[in-house]
């Protein structure tokens, strides 16, 4: 509390400086240290009250805490106007504690600021362009981050009942180690299926029994089973992560997904911004995926997602909390008891109606649930209406687009060094997504940090360490479902709950060769002297004895050290300028009128894309996401004899010079002065005209 | 000729015989005034006509004039803002003497999403009237009124609606959130045009003897046909009434807003490349999103109908064949109700969208079921069937020479029945750019889609009754026998039933593992009583005569049990318990959408 009143403190302090016109570029911003609200809203006020010509802060949104969501506009005005220059978005914190990407959100603005004056390539993308930048979509939930308890969410706070019973956000960590930290607990168990990792004894792993191996521990969230249901911290505070809540690929009925799509306030601010800025041509977010360290590979896919082990191990045991109570026999309907076999009492659920209830519920909604012995009596197509062919979304890079993507990849590469993804998910309905998928731009998302190269010969065949093909992630969804399956298996009582999930799988248990991300994860703490595992203390639970309270701390794994937040800015500026250094730029190349006698003229034009990128994507051609470019001859529509007609769309323009032809024969008069129009959604827009001869 | 003679003095026996019941009748009323008996039915406290259209303002106005009527039971409220600034309402059914409305199950009705089909808000004004007149009168709709609770939003769109009616479009489907259909970077620049302002867009000709490349049809002059190849006709066809307001050479190609409101919902919602109309994201558009507000804060909807027109269809989910049919025990509920339906609605099929109509991603019904946990029907209100009903006059259209058959039906339809109140004779005008001009041939927009005025009644209540049935058929938990023995010491084993004995389940199986509907809960509270196990049986008096294993109910916490399916429809279920202690035990059973039975026993 004191901290926050502290923190409003200094904001008004800043705002008040800020006011006052304090310094001609802004106060030196600090970027030593993460920034909570307060501190962050106080920089951002600062940077648009001392640049007020190139900096315009405005408020998208308010959050469920009724905090404003940040959103920049920096560009120099005169010259064609702001709303209608080709713009790039850089936004961040989609995920409440992914905070990295704030700072580093933050830097880049300041970085334009700073250099507008005296950077030539700073000033002509300024001047020509706009940058948006929205540092921290999730201020709700990013704020724990200063909480006196922390934890891993992801999440913002509204209030959700995770497990489905009835009760919200009853079962929350408990701190155990009263380190202020909630990290894991490991028990010794004989029905446990993990053993402690021979070669890293801080580590766990999972027992190979094929190999002789006993499994001796469980592992669980850290806390207690505050609501008797056994299981344990099955439904803390929050909420929906905002990056799990747009609509490509949204995982319906998952956590963190929320209720439906777009359910979230901070979701609906953010669209509701990108409708009013159809002229954004690239977006750049910092988040918990990565296309840009590993790029899609050739036939369109991500790299698949890597998470720490043992978060995931104790995730498992309370996926099946939200399943506590599912019975089979339920199907009664004219008969007692419910239909089958009259006492058959509660079924236990048995393998096969398990994996069909995930198939239903569990995981994607594709469903075709209720195939056995399914009677309709609704009637079969009978309507004389065509049936439309079934058609979906696409899902996998427009091939017409992988090539942009990975060029800008290895330049990513070039300018930030980065070459080892740190932690990442996969990206169901992540903002990054929608960005590509049906917004129709370039649309990136990274970490925008990296773990050290893995080296070759130390056997880590790690996916994507050499800037090549990340695995296919097509065996993601089954293998989340089978661990879900086998969770489920002890979910009556809890106890004994245990799988192994997605980001383990993904890698391959394959023992040697595959080395574990949380190896790699604590090489690198170890190597950096990053204080980032809580050592294994012994520690009294009350229903389970003793346990072992350690594993990474949160945030640890997902931001580096804040004394990185400069040299990694820097980096992630040059690549944001590099970026709008491929913006598309439609112009009139040629425009000219030849009399051909009884009043009738031949009008041609030529419309050339001067830009790298084309005017529209593949796939924005696809989903019909970007407007077509509009060339327009400025006649009556009656005065057109042959030709082209008077309106012309023209879908997408290659760039690097490709040009377009257009040809009328109008009836006019000599001296006439006819004007051409182009107008395009995020290549500008051209005006000519010429006087007939 | 000995049959027809039979025939007549059989008619004029009958006629004879109706003649004395009239007499027989008269004779019976008393002098000096009518008993209720005999007299005309008792008259409406509220009278709203069934035979006109009503636009938003006069909808709104007749539901505001029942509230006032019977306030008690009748809420206008306004549940949210149109694009336009107009007025969403949702009217509420209740008897506050039951049980607040959130208490008790509620079947949600709404209509006209696309602006064009007023026919379902005309069946929301009809619903609440005959719901209030009848409330007292007849038992069936007193019960219902009692026992359960109606939210009606009697149009999702009432700027579509007003547009339908004010407007001279031909089609009002839409929304008015401004769209560039013609991707020209301009928003509804160019809207139909009515230059002779009798309301309606119509065709233009120019009358050309000898020179055309069209002429009168034979089968009606009213139609107009292309002149086959080496002939000449006597008219040019100049296309729609409309002018080219944004002078782009289109001629009214971007009407008011251009996107399907029923396309908005967040389930099943995919991008407009794959859904047309679908907006840029769900419950983008100001109506969806306030509907769907609405029925998150009432989770006590437990059936749905919206209302669209037309075809005469009765339809379920799903609206896409990739989301997968639903599970066995929810098609058996929904197929008990649609078959109830398919014969109060003559003409009516009972049908799956995607299969029976087309695919609808992200529509209000997929929603409602699959995102909400609602039993969920969607009458495609008025099927072209009922013009000529009889199965004499369905067998005469087959007859090519008879004026009924199907090309010129319509036309017959027009004239005879409805003294030309549907068709735009072709007349004359002076066009500003084409000279002497007639406009005309076109269909007026009150009709084909929706029925003839006098039939509208009919196709109100018909319509009212299935979706009556449907809330009588929402599911209700009760309490059967309930009774406590002892096993031995302070150990007793007790037996409760519990009842659902409507259509639909407390839970619908398609969504009870995704966590939509709060799990139906089972608790049994006792101040000295713990529970040493729970478990399912057949029923009671079979399970003391041929005791059977049972499993234990493995839950962690047996004085709250949780069933995430719920109760099916039609379903009996025992529950045994055996506890240990001593006092009062209560076990209640608790549903969102099913309401809430309990029972106190004594051990002893």
């Amino acid at each position: 509390m004191r901290r926050k009143i502290m923190a409003s403190a200094i904001t008004a302090v800043f705002a008040a400086l800020a006011f006052f016109g304090f310094g001609a570029t802004g106060m030196a911003q600090d970027f030593s240290k993460y920034h909570n609200y307060a501190e962050l809203s106080a920089m951002l006020q600062n940077l648009a009250g001392a640049n007020k010509t190139l900096v315009k802060l405005e408020s998208i949104g308010k959050t469920l805490g009724k905090w404003d969501i940040w959103a920049l506009q920096i560009a120099a005005p005169g010259g064609v106007p702001i709303a209608e220059r080709p713009g790039l978005l850089i936004a961040a914190n989609f995920e409440a504690d992914h905070l990295i990407g704030s700072e580093l959100a933050v830097f880049i603005a300041d970085y334009l600021v700073k250099n507008y004056a005296s950077n030539a390539n700073v000033k002509q993308r300024l001047d020509n362009y706009v940058i948006y930048i929205m540092p921290r979509v999730n201020p709700d939930g990013a704020e724990f981050m200063w909480a006196p308890l922390k934890w891993a969410r992801r999440t913002n706070t509204r209030p959700y009942d995770d497990d489905n019973d009835g009760r919200i956000d009853e079962d929350g960590p408990v701190d155990l180690n009263k380190d202020g930290l909630i990290t894991v607990m490991r028990v010794k168990d004989p029905n446990g299926d993990y053993i402690i990792d021979p070669e890293e004894p801080r580590l766990l792993r999972k027992a190979d029994p094929k190999k002789g191996e006993r499994g001796e521990f469980a592992i669980y969230r850290e806390g207690i089973d505050q609501d008797k249901d056994g299981f344990i911290g099955e439904d803390g505070p929050g909420g929906v992560n905002i990056n799990r809540n747009f609509m490509h690929e949204y995982p319906y009925f998952k956590p963190e997904a929320g209720r439906y799509m777009v359910s979230e306030s901070e979701t609906r601010a953010v669209l509701e911004w990108m409708m009013a800025h159809r002229n954004i041509e690239a977006i750049l977010t910092f988040g918990e995926s990565d296309n840009l360290i590993v790029p899609p590979n050739s036939s369109g896919r991500l790299s698949s997602a890597k998470q720490i082990d043992l978060v995931e191990f104790a995730n498992a045991t309370v996926t099946g909390a939200n399943r506590v109570g599912i019975f089979a026999a339920a199907g009664g309907f004219g008969g007692r008891g419910g239909g089958r076999g009259g006492g058959g009492g509660e079924m236990v659920i048995s393998e096969e109606m398990l994996s069909q209830l995930m198939a239903a519920g569990g995981g994607q909604f594709i469903m075709g649930g209720g195939g056995r012995g399914r009677q309709q009596a609704a009637a079969q197509p009978t309507s004389a209406r065509a049936q439309q062919p079934a058609r979906a979304a696409a899902t996998t890079v427009n091939a017409a687009d992988i090539d942009y993507l990975r060029l800008i990849s290895a330049k990513y590469i070039e300018l930030t060094g980065i070459r080892q993804q740190p932690l990442v998910v996969n990206p169901e309905g992540a903002f990054f997504q929608y960005g590509y998928y049906q917004f129709g731009v370039l649309s990136f998302s990274t970490p925008g940090w990296g773990l050290p190269e893995v080296q070759r010969g130390q056997g880590m065949g790690m996916p994507g360490m050499t800037g090549g093909q990340g695995a296919p992630p097509a065996a993601g969804g089954q293998t989340q479902g089978a661990a879900m399956m086998m969770a489920q298996r002890g979910a009556g009582g809890g106890q004994r709950a245990a799988g192994m999930t997605g980001a383990s799988a993904a890698a391959g248990t394959g023992g040697e060769q595959a080395q574990s991300y949380d190896r790699q994860l604590l090489q690198w703490m170890d190597k950096e002297k990053i204080d980032g595992f809580v050592a294994w203390t012994k520690v009294k639970h009350p229903d389970l004895g003793e346990v072992e309270v350690g594993g990474f701390k949160p945030y640890a794994a997902i931001n580096p050290p804040p004394a990185r937040i400069a040299e990694l800015g820097k980096s992630q500026a040059e690549f944001a300028l590099y970026l709008t250094s491929l913006f598309p730029k439609v112009g009139i190349a040629k425009f000219e009128a030849v009399s051909q006698g009884g009043g009738l003229f031949r009008v041609k034009a030529e419309i050339e894309n001067a830009g790298f990128l084309p005017t529209a994507l593949g796939q924005a051609v696809t989903a019909r996401a970007v407007k077509a470019t509009k060339v327009q001859l400025q006649v009556a529509p009656e005065s057109i004899i042959s030709g082209s007609p008077k309106t012309n769309s023209v879908q997408t323009l290659a760039g690097s010079g490709d040009r377009v032809k257009f040809d009328w024969l109008i009836k006019a008069k000599a001296g006439d002065t006819i004007e051409l129009l182009v107008v395009s959604q995020k290549a500008g827009s051209d005006k000519r005209s010429v006087v007939l001869k | 000729m000995n049959n027809r003679r039979k025939n007549t003095m059989k008619r004029t026996l009958m006629f004879t015989k109706g003649l004395l019941a009239v007499f027989v009748m008269l004779a019976l009323i008393p002098q000096g005034g009518l008993t209720q008996k005999f007299a005309s039915d008792p008259p409406f406290k509220v009278k709203i006509d069934f035979n006109r259209w009503h636009d938003t303002a006069e909808m709104y106005a007749d539901m505001r004039r029942m509230e006032q009527a019977w306030p008690k039971f009748v809420k206008v409220n306004v549940i949210g803002k149109s694009f336009e600034g107009r007025d969403i309402i949702a009217v509420t059914i209740n008897n506050p003497d039951t049980g607040p409305d959130l208490s008790k199950a509620a079947m949600l009705i709404e209509a006209n999403v696309h602006g064009n089909e007023i026919q379902g808000g005309e069946i929301c004004l009809y619903t609440v009237w005959y719901l209030m007149e009848n409330y007292g009168r007849l038992d069936q709709v007193t019960r219902l009124v009692n026992e359960r609770v109606f939210y009606i939003i009697p149009t999702i769109n009432p700027d579509g609606r007003q547009y339908f009616f004010e407007s001279p479009s031909s089609s009002a489907r839409s929304g008015h959130v401004p769209v560039d259909d013609d991707s020209d970077y301009q928003f509804d620049e160019d809207k139909p045009d009515d230059l002779n302002g009798n309301g309606v867009v119509e065709q233009m000709r120019k009358y050309l003897p000898g020179k055309g490349n069209y002429r009168l049809s034979a089968t009606d002059p009213r139609v107009m046909e292309a002149v086959p190849f080496g002939e000449k006709g006597d008219y040019i066809m100049l296309g729609s009434e409309g002018i080219d307001n944004d002078h782009d050479g289109r001629v009214d190609e971007d009407d008011a807003g251009g996107y399907d409101g029923n396309r908005n919902y967040p389930f099943d919602w995919q991008p407009n490349y794959i859904q047309s109309g679908a907006m840029d994201y769900p419950t983008q558009l100001p109506e969806a999103k306030a509907e769907v507000d609405f029925i998150f804060a009432h989770p006590n909807i437990a059936g749905a109908q919206s209302y669209h027109n037309n075809g005469g269809m009765i339809l379920r989910g799903p609206g896409a064949e990739a989301v997968g049919d639903y599970p066995a025990s929810d098609i058996r509920a929904y197929d008990e109700l649609g078959r109830t339906g398919e014969r109060i609605l003559p003409f009516y099929r009972y049908i799956v969208i995607w299969s029976g109509l087309y695919t609808v991603h992200g529509g209000f019904i997929d929603w409602t079921n699959d995102g909400m946990g609602i039993l969920s029907f969607s009458n495609e209100l008025w099927s072209g069937e009922q013009y000529f009903t009889s199965p004499e006059l369905k067998e005469q259209q087959k007859d090519p020479n008879s004026p009924i058959v199907p090309q010129k039906s319509r036309y017959f339809f027009n004239d005879k029945v409805e003294f030309g109140a549907q068709f735009m004779e072709w007349k004359k005008f002076n066009h500003p750019q084409f000279g002497e001009v007639e406009i005309g041939g076109t269909w007026r927009k009150f009709t084909s889609r929706v029925p003839p005025r006098f039939m509208n009644e009919e196709l109100c209540h018909r319509n009212m009754a299935f979706t009556l049935v449907q809330a009588a058929e929402m599911p209700m938990i009760r309490m059967g026998d309930a009774t406590a023995e002892k096993i031995g010491g302070d150990v007793y084993r007790l037996f409760v039933d519990i009842a659902n004995s409507k259509v639909a389940p407390t839970i619908l199986e398609r969504v009870a593992p995704n966590g939509v509907i709060r799990p139906d809960l089972l608790t049994l509270d006792g101040k000295n009583v713990e529970v040493i196990s729970a478990s399912w049986i057949g029923d009671e008096e079979t399970y003391k005569m041929k005791p059977t294993i049972t499993q234990f109910i493995d839950q962690k916490n047996l004085k709250r049990i949780m069933l995430r399916n719920g109760l099916a429809g039609k379903t009996a279920r025992t529950i045994m318990y055996i506890v240990k202690g001593s006092g009062e035990v209560t076990v209640k059973y608790d549903s969102v959408k099913g309401g809430s039975a309990g029972k106190t026993l004594k051990l002893q």
